[in-house]
């Protein structure tokens, strides 16, 4: 009934070929849209940005990122954290080499250097699969944090071993720093990852997307059809760690403030694997669903004692809520192990065939 | 299906929690939150000094109706020493919060600029980085009693007999956590080691060797060294000392930074590590503020200790140490603007004009536990120096006489690293409109 789909023609091959062939998607991505833009917006507390909104978007945005390499391209990383590290120094570096440089600009630089890297330790991918390229994503994670303990240029010899964001703006607007007012730092990084997911739904549906799904289902049929497989695989790594630098990047300066190496050790890159895992692998939208998941939650379960005036000690809720979002976790992955994005798939269906199923 | 409705009512319910959390606090009570780690692989250190700091203040509102009449809202919220949730606590305390205490270098730094914008002191006792005592650059962050710097000066001080020209030609190693907090006294010593010709030699002990130390004291029985500094924390403590053991390092040559003299780390080994010492700002003892604890807290069974004799380690006594600094402050604050309820401002004043004299000490029942604290506007430490304690086999008892760091030598490093690090924030506000008293 609300998701009927009858009476909706396609009489063009554009209008089959649309991002969002059914109306009622477009409906339902407008009013997420709205509420994100809008209505967050006016009523959101700055916990709110802080703690959920601004770390969701951009836990979002790595777990994207780690998607195009493991969801669509199938070459399984351990090493997103370390990445999105590469990504936050070089960000770093580039805005104190380069003082007067705009930050937008900073950012969507920084990325081509954990790009780099990300191909650097894609190179195995050519001759390695499953866990073994995991190993070495692996390696890369440890090398990458080594490294930003022991290269005392990347944190500018700073006497406590971390990187501290300064103050900075953008047309007279402060975007980073503490003097940045929090709903500036939530647009701003609302519009990064717009910008984006957006490309990245127009890029996995394209040649590029195709290209790594063949690879992904059997590399030696897709190399039979004439794929170049070196091309498909490290512009994976090339994409993929792109958009995690970036993510790195816009961690350490539109929401933490200041960063030491060991932020970027391997919890963090399983809690990316976690939300594109229970979000769904090979799906742009899983990666939001799975954040909130993940990253929102916890913050949500712990806020829930105090609501309904319970008191449990801080510590004991921490105990709680680990054990809740780890069965949530299993609970999911039994309920659709294809994750919280095929889950909706399979909700949307029911819908549009409801009230009268076959 | 269905799951996916309960799923939307949590998600329903988180919103409202989320709306609400900002409206249900108190302002009738002083509210002092504490960014507590009971979870997580460094737990072992926190809960003690948690559950001292908590009790001292509980014992206040049970025996005085809290500080100056006015009860004290004591707000803990769990980090697990993970910077993330540090972020996410700091903002959830921050609203009507009198002070914020982040326990953790990661997440000091990450809330010490935005509390000069939020106008909330941070106090950070015995750690957070050494400038933050020049009151000029730092005007809401406190780190009393003494900082890492200090207590590096008074270990080589011991070390060296009072002298450390007796150093020269000596050879130090400092075994050290590779992570901020361990790499606080390597400026300072290098100093040292340059005025008194030792020879300083760092090994860093990664967060993920903590508990496997084998090759770093390889090192240590290769190099000689006369004298091992530990900066180590949580794990790596009971790892080095353990390791010591095994490699019969002389114990009585291995001393501790305030962090590495925790009861639990050492009762493992018992009397092997006889002889090894700890720097600590609290001696050890039966103290008189120890019986109203017990009397008020504990024997009501409010206290998360599980026995009696958990009061009486160095930790658990410390954390009170620290709950008393802060207490102090507030009621320095109150007795100046004659208000009971005080704003976060005004307690930023009385953190700057702590004057703690033995006099206070006898009467807070704490005489001997800490050495007389005085702030003032350019020291946000006070440098009331501290004593070496040493593990006899079953305990830690005072070994030295009170040992005070040198200010002459120390000031300028201060001074020198807040210029460097308001220089990497600009623009720093300094001190802004606070007027100095």
């Amino acid at each position: 009934m609300f998701y009927r789909t009858s009476g909706q023609f396609k009489t063009t091959y554009e209008s089959d070929q649309a991002l969002f062939p059914i109306k009622q998607d477009m409906i339902l991505l407008a009013v997420i849209l709205a509420a994100m833009y809008v209505v967050f917006p006016m009523f959101a507390s700055e916990f709110t940005f802080k703690a959920l909104l601004v770390p969701v978007l951009i836990y979002s945005l790595a777990s994207l990122g780690l998607n195009i390499l493991t969801g669509f391209a199938g070459q399984l990383s351990l090493g997103t954290a370390g990445f999105m590290g590469v990504g936050a120094y070089a960000c770093y570096k580039i805005t104190s080499i380069f003082p007067e440089m705009n930050v937008v600009v900073a950012l969507f630089l920084s990325g081509f250097f954990s790009a780099a890297v990300g191909v650097a330790f894609g190179l195995p991918s050519l001759r390695i699969k499953g866990f073994y390229l995991a190993i070495a994503t692996l390696a890369s994670q440890f090398f990458l944090v080594w490294l930003f303990e022991k290269w005392a240029w990347l944190y500018n010899y700073n006497a406590s071993g971390a990187i501290e964001v300064r103050t900075m703006d953008i047309f007279g607007l402060v975007v980073t720093g503490p003097n940045a007012s929090p709903v500036v730092q939530y647009y701003f990084v609302l519009g990064i990852v717009s910008v984006v997911t957006f490309a990245m739904i127009n890029l996995t549906r394209g040649r590029y997307g195709r290209t790594w799904k063949a690879v992904r289902d059997m590399d030696i049929a897709a190399e039979l059809v004439g794929i170049n497989l070196m091309r498909a695989k490290l512009s994976a790594f090339a994409v993929s760690s792109y958009i995690v630098g970036i993510a790195g990047a816009l961690m350490v300066f539109f929401w933490k403030g200041a960063a030491e190496p060991n932020l970027f050790d391997i919890p963090m890159s399983f809690q990316i694997v976690f939300i594109a895992i229970i979000g769904g692998l090979g799906s742009v939208m899983g990666n939001f669903l799975g954040a909130i998941l993940i990253v929102a939650l916890p913050v949500v379960l712990n806020l829930l004692p105090g609501m309904l005036g319970l008191n449990i000690g801080s510590a004991t809720m921490e105990h709680v809520n680990v054990m809740v979002v780890g069965s949530l976790i299993i609970l999911f992955l039994i309920v659709e192990p294809h994750g919280l994005a095929r889950f909706w798939a399979l909700i949307r269906e029911k819908l549009i065939i409801w009230p009268f199923p076959h | 299906m269905k799951q996916f409705t309960n799923f939307s009512r949590a998600v329903a319910a988180g919103a409202l929690a989320v709306a609400m959390s900002t409206a249900a606090m108190a302002s009738d009570s002083l509210n002092f939150p504490n960014l507590t780690y009971r979870t997580g692989p460094f737990a072992g250190t926190g809960t003690p000094i948690m559950n001292g700091q908590r009790d001292y203040m509980l014992m206040l509102n049970a025996r005085d109706g809290g500080i100056g009449g006015m009860p004290v809202n004591y707000i803990e919220c769990e980090t697990g020493y993970n910077t993330n949730k540090g972020v996410e606590c700091y903002e959830k305390t921050k609203g009507d919060a009198l002070v914020t205490q982040p326990w953790s270098t990661g997440i000091t730094l990450q809330v010490l600029p935005r509390t000069n914008v939020d106008r909330i002191p941070i106090l950070a006792p015995g750690y957070g980085s050494s400038p933050m005592s020049d009151g000029n650059t730092f005007a809401w962050a406190y780190n009393p009693p003494v900082s890492y710097w200090d207590g590096a000066y008074m270990i080589l001080d011991h070390i060296g007999g009072g002298d450390m020209s007796t150093l020269k030609g000596k050879k130090i190693a400092l075994l050290h956590l590779d992570h901020p907090f361990g790499k606080e006294p390597i400026p300072l010593l290098e100093k040292l080691s340059e005025l008194h010709g030792f020879e300083l030699l760092t090994i860093p002990v990664g967060l993920k060797e903590m508990q496997n130390q084998s090759s770093q004291w390889l090192q240590i029985r290769r190099e000689r060294p006369d004298n091992v500094v530990m900066w180590g924390w949580g794990a790596m403590n009971a790892g080095a000392i353990t390791e010591a053991v095994k490699t019969r390092y002389p114990m009585d040559q291995f001393v501790g930074i305030w962090w590495s003299g925790s009861d639990a780390d050492l009762q493992n080994v018992g009397a092997k590590a006889k002889g090894y010492k700890s720097i600590s700002f609290n001696a050890p003892g039966n103290f008189p503020v120890l019986d109203d604890i017990r009397e008020h807290v504990f024997s009501k069974g409010d206290s998360h200790i599980k026995s009696e004799n958990d009061m009486d380690t160095i930790f658990y006594q410390r954390g009170i140490v620290i709950s008393m600094i802060l207490a102090e402050a507030a009621k320095t604050a109150q007795d100046n603007f004659g208000e009971k309820g005080i704003s976060a401002e005004q307690l930023r004043w009385g953190l700057e004009n702590l004057n703690i004299t033995d006099a206070r000490l006898e009467e807070l029942g704490m005489a001997g536990m800490t050495p007389p604290l005085k702030t003032s506007c350019d020291d946000h430490t006070g440098h009331s120096g501290a004593w070496m304690l040493e593990w006899n086999g079953e305990e830690f008892v005072k070994a030295s006489d009170l040992l005070v760091p040198s200010r002459e030598l120390i000031k300028p490093l201060e001074e020198e690293k807040s210029a460097e690090y308001a220089q990497n924030n600009a623009p720093w506000p300094g001190r802004g409109d606070l007027a100095c008293n």
